[in-house]
């Protein structure tokens, strides 16, 4: 079986559980009509080609790319190369994400311009890029990942007391926005590729997560420094529209994205192509055929993207808003929270970068960690988060902050009781958890079941749901980190013959 | 060293290579059938479709089991995984076994010093050891000392007798090392005790440790 078909398999296996779901919502409780209907599964089709395709890419192409970065920067031994390296890469990788652009602009839009949309691009790319940067230096330096995160959190809580409430919306959402579908390979691929090259091989392996975590804490710490920056001030807050729901059509909605999703494509992976020929120049210097390799890889990306984002525009996006319309509505309000529920634990599966994550554990711990024990645990915790999202919608006395901080607390202190690998696991899964799917899927699902209620506030509903989604994974796959810790221990052995 | 034929029982390293996510699969289905642990590593296949090499997608993942037992055990458990796993049909996997010279650390065994089979003794020895991650290094750094020129440690992942753990009906294997070392026969003796002696091989939990006769090297310095 090759590669591509293995792909296909699990992507079927990924996406058919939520085409299930939507055909079993509308043949029950919401009918939704046969054109919508035939869209979606169009869509589904499309992703399933699209993941693939773009799988396969990151296998053949963005993956060892990022570790030949990571192990030849390295290998040049000199600190201020790594650091310009991490500075550079970190820059263009997130200023070109699709999502980060996504939410720029309606950040923009939303602020009736006062925060531009190049500015929010600038600085969160910017924080991010230092980040990556000083996260290499951690590894060089050999400072604990958990001190580092346990600096990186404080900061922003600290951070966040002075920071107004528009502001730490955008701010985490701008975190899960940023490492998105290209930022997430190409980070994993870099940690793993530097810290392969330790000697120590429990080190190496636990140097090889946590990269993600470190640059989106960088995002949250940059937007929110821009705002004590530029002041507190009252913005006039536009609202987002609902999402309009086309019936009757069923091809033409792809059609009218193809062009969004050729250029958003091209414009995300061009800085990394650019940066693949100079470091082949300058650093790489493959031969000809791994060469031609990895640009063939890039190519499959670039097309796995534009199908991948085709089908989830134009085949997910509206009928999750409509779901979540429809069932918000409804007298009984079980059915929304259930399916809030099921719809999270579903999707996180489809995300690219959930796949990417999974497989490069597999490889670093030599299949110890299973892709099914950490896809269990991240779909129980996106399940949970997608619930709450809804559940805010439903109580509207019931602030963000209210889950999140507690949430953080209990999520740094479990650092303490879980092992460094799955400290560095959970923390990145946090990031990869918010990726395209999740950023239009479920957030569709929520601001739908938003406009549902009058005076519901979609931004701040959405923004609030992507928070959450970034920060349950951590819970969830550091108890499974507990988990494992407790059930590799030897049974019948004394322990003080362990050294 | 532990004799091979102490017992009328000779060991055998079975070696199983399967596509990727069978391995914990053949591991137990050899446990099933009285094997009492073994140890996994990741591998790559290869793929000869010219097409499919043009389009780059040649990378099969694959998963290689390694298991040590005793010849009766190991031919049950060979069948069983042959039969289950359905090796007859192509492309589902592979099966093998190589006689072992000796075996330490399967729990409890006696030391009995008896390098070689009789009749050929073979100039190298291959020495695998087997331990818990992070150790390797170690093993690495005692056999130097003892006179080693050198070794490869690979990664794995496994579970003996004492690691039976599973969690919502997944084995949980915890990630081992495998030390792979070529010795020449009259400084092996010396280089498996410093070991022994250093890690507590022979304490049940510490990692297994096994002697493969080598009949031809290459690229070996003498030393």
């Amino acid at each position: 079986m090759n590669i591509l078909l293995e792909l296909v398999k699990e992507n079927v296996k990924a996406v058919l559980p939520i085409a299930l779901i939507v055909l079993f919502l509308n043949f029950t409780v919401v009918p939704l009509g046969l054109p919508l209907i035939l869209r979606f599964l169009t869509g589904a089709v499309l992703i399933i080609i699209g993941l693939s395709l773009f799988l396969v890419g990151v296998e053949v192409g963005i993956t060892p790319m990022g570790s030949l970065t990571g192990t030849s920067l390295v290998k040049t031994n000199r600190l201020s190369l790594v650091l310009l390296g991490g500075l550079v890469l970190g820059f263009f990788l997130s200023v070109a994400e699709p999502g980060l652009m996504v939410l720029a602009n309606q950040v923009d839009f939303v602020t009736l311009g006062a925060i531009s949309s190049t500015m929010l691009l600038v600085v969160v790319s910017v924080g991010l890029a230092i980040m990556v940067a000083l996260g290499f230096l951690r590894v060089f330096f050999n400072v604990p990942l958990k001190i580092f995160l346990l600096i990186c959190y404080i900061i922003v809580f600290i951070l966040a007391f002075f920071t107004q409430p528009e502001f730490l919306a955008i701010a985490f959402d701008a975190s899960g926005a940023t490492t998105g579908i290209l930022a997430v390979p190409v980070l994993l691929a870099l940690a793993v590729g530097i810290s392969r090259l330790r000697k120590d091989s429990k080190a190496s392996e636990e140097d090889s997560f946590g990269l993600v975590a470190i640059a989106s804490a960088g995002a949250i710490m940059a937007v929110m420094v821009l705002n004590i920056v530029i002041g507190t001030q009252e913005y006039a807050v536009a609202s987002l529209e609902p999402i309009q729901v086309g019936r009757g059509e069923i091809l033409r909605p792809f059609l009218d994205f193809i062009v969004g999703a050729v250029s958003e494509s091209f414009v995300s992976l061009l800085p990394l192509v650019v940066a693949l020929f100079v470091l082949q120049r300058l650093l790489f210097k493959l031969d000809h055929k791994p060469f031609a390799r990895l640009v063939k890889g890039f190519f499959y990306a670039f097309i796995g993207m534009i199908v991948f984002f085709v089908g989830v525009d134009g085949g997910f996006m509206e009928i999750s808003a409509e779901l979540g319309l429809r069932l918000a509505s409804m007298d009984n309000k079980l059915w929304l929270l259930l399916t809030s529920f099921v719809i999270g634990f579903f999707t996180i599966l489809a995300e690219p970068a959930v796949f990417v994550l999974t497989h490069q554990i597999e490889d670093v711990t030599s299949g110890y960690v299973k892709r099914r024990a950490v896809g269990g645990a991240l779909s129980i915790g996106v399940g949970l988060a997608v619930a709450f999202a809804t559940i805010r919608i439903l109580v509207p006395s019931l602030q963000l902050w209210h889950i999140l901080l507690p949430g953080y607390i209990i999520a740094i202190s479990m650092m303490y009781f879980v092992p460094t690998l799955f400290v560095g696991i959970a923390f990145d899964a946090g990031g990869v958890a918010t990726g395209p799917m999740t950023a239009t899927f479920i957030l569709a699902f929520v601001q739908g079941a938003a406009s549902a209620f009058p005076g519901a506030n979609l931004l701040r509903d959405g923004f609030g749901m992507i928070a959450l989604v970034a920060m349950a994974p951590i819970l969830t796959l550091q108890i499974l980190g507990f988990i494992f810790q407790r059930r590799s221990q030897k049974q019948g052995v004394d322990s003080d013959v362990q050294s | 060293m532990y004799s091979p034929e102490s017992n009328g029982q000779r060991f055998q390293l079975v070696c199983v290579i399967v596509s990727f996510g069978l391995g914990s699969k053949a591991l137990s289905i050899a446990r099933k059938s009285g094997m009492s642990g073994g140890t996994i590593m990741l591998g790559r296949g290869t793929v000869t479709n010219r097409w499919l090499r043009l389009l780059e997608l040649t990378d099969v993942r694959k998963e290689v089991v390694l298991m040590v037992g005793e010849e009766s055990v190991t031919k049950r458990a060979v069948d069983a995984i042959d039969h289950h796993l359905h090796f007859s049909k192509p492309n589902h996997g592979i099966a093998f076994t190589t006689p072992i010279g000796s075996v330490i650390g399967r729990g409890g065994e006696e030391y009995e010093s008896s390098v070689g089979d009789g009749g050929n003794v073979s100039v190298y020895k291959a020495v695998f050891v087997i331990v818990d991650k992070g150790r390797g290094e170690t093993v690495m750094d005692v056999a130097r000392e003892a006179g080693a020129r050198g070794g490869t440690i690979i990664n794995a992942r496994g579970s003996g007798i004492h690691e039976t753990a599973t969690f919502l009906n997944m084995e949980i294997e915890p990630e081992k090392e495998i030390v792979l070392m070529l010795i020449a026969t009259p400084k092996a003796e010396g280089i498996i005790n410093a070991i022994r002696d250093e890690l507590k091989i022979d304490q049940p939990g510490n990692g297994i440790l096994f002697v493969q006769d080598v009949d031809e090297t290459y690229g070996l310095l003498n030393g």
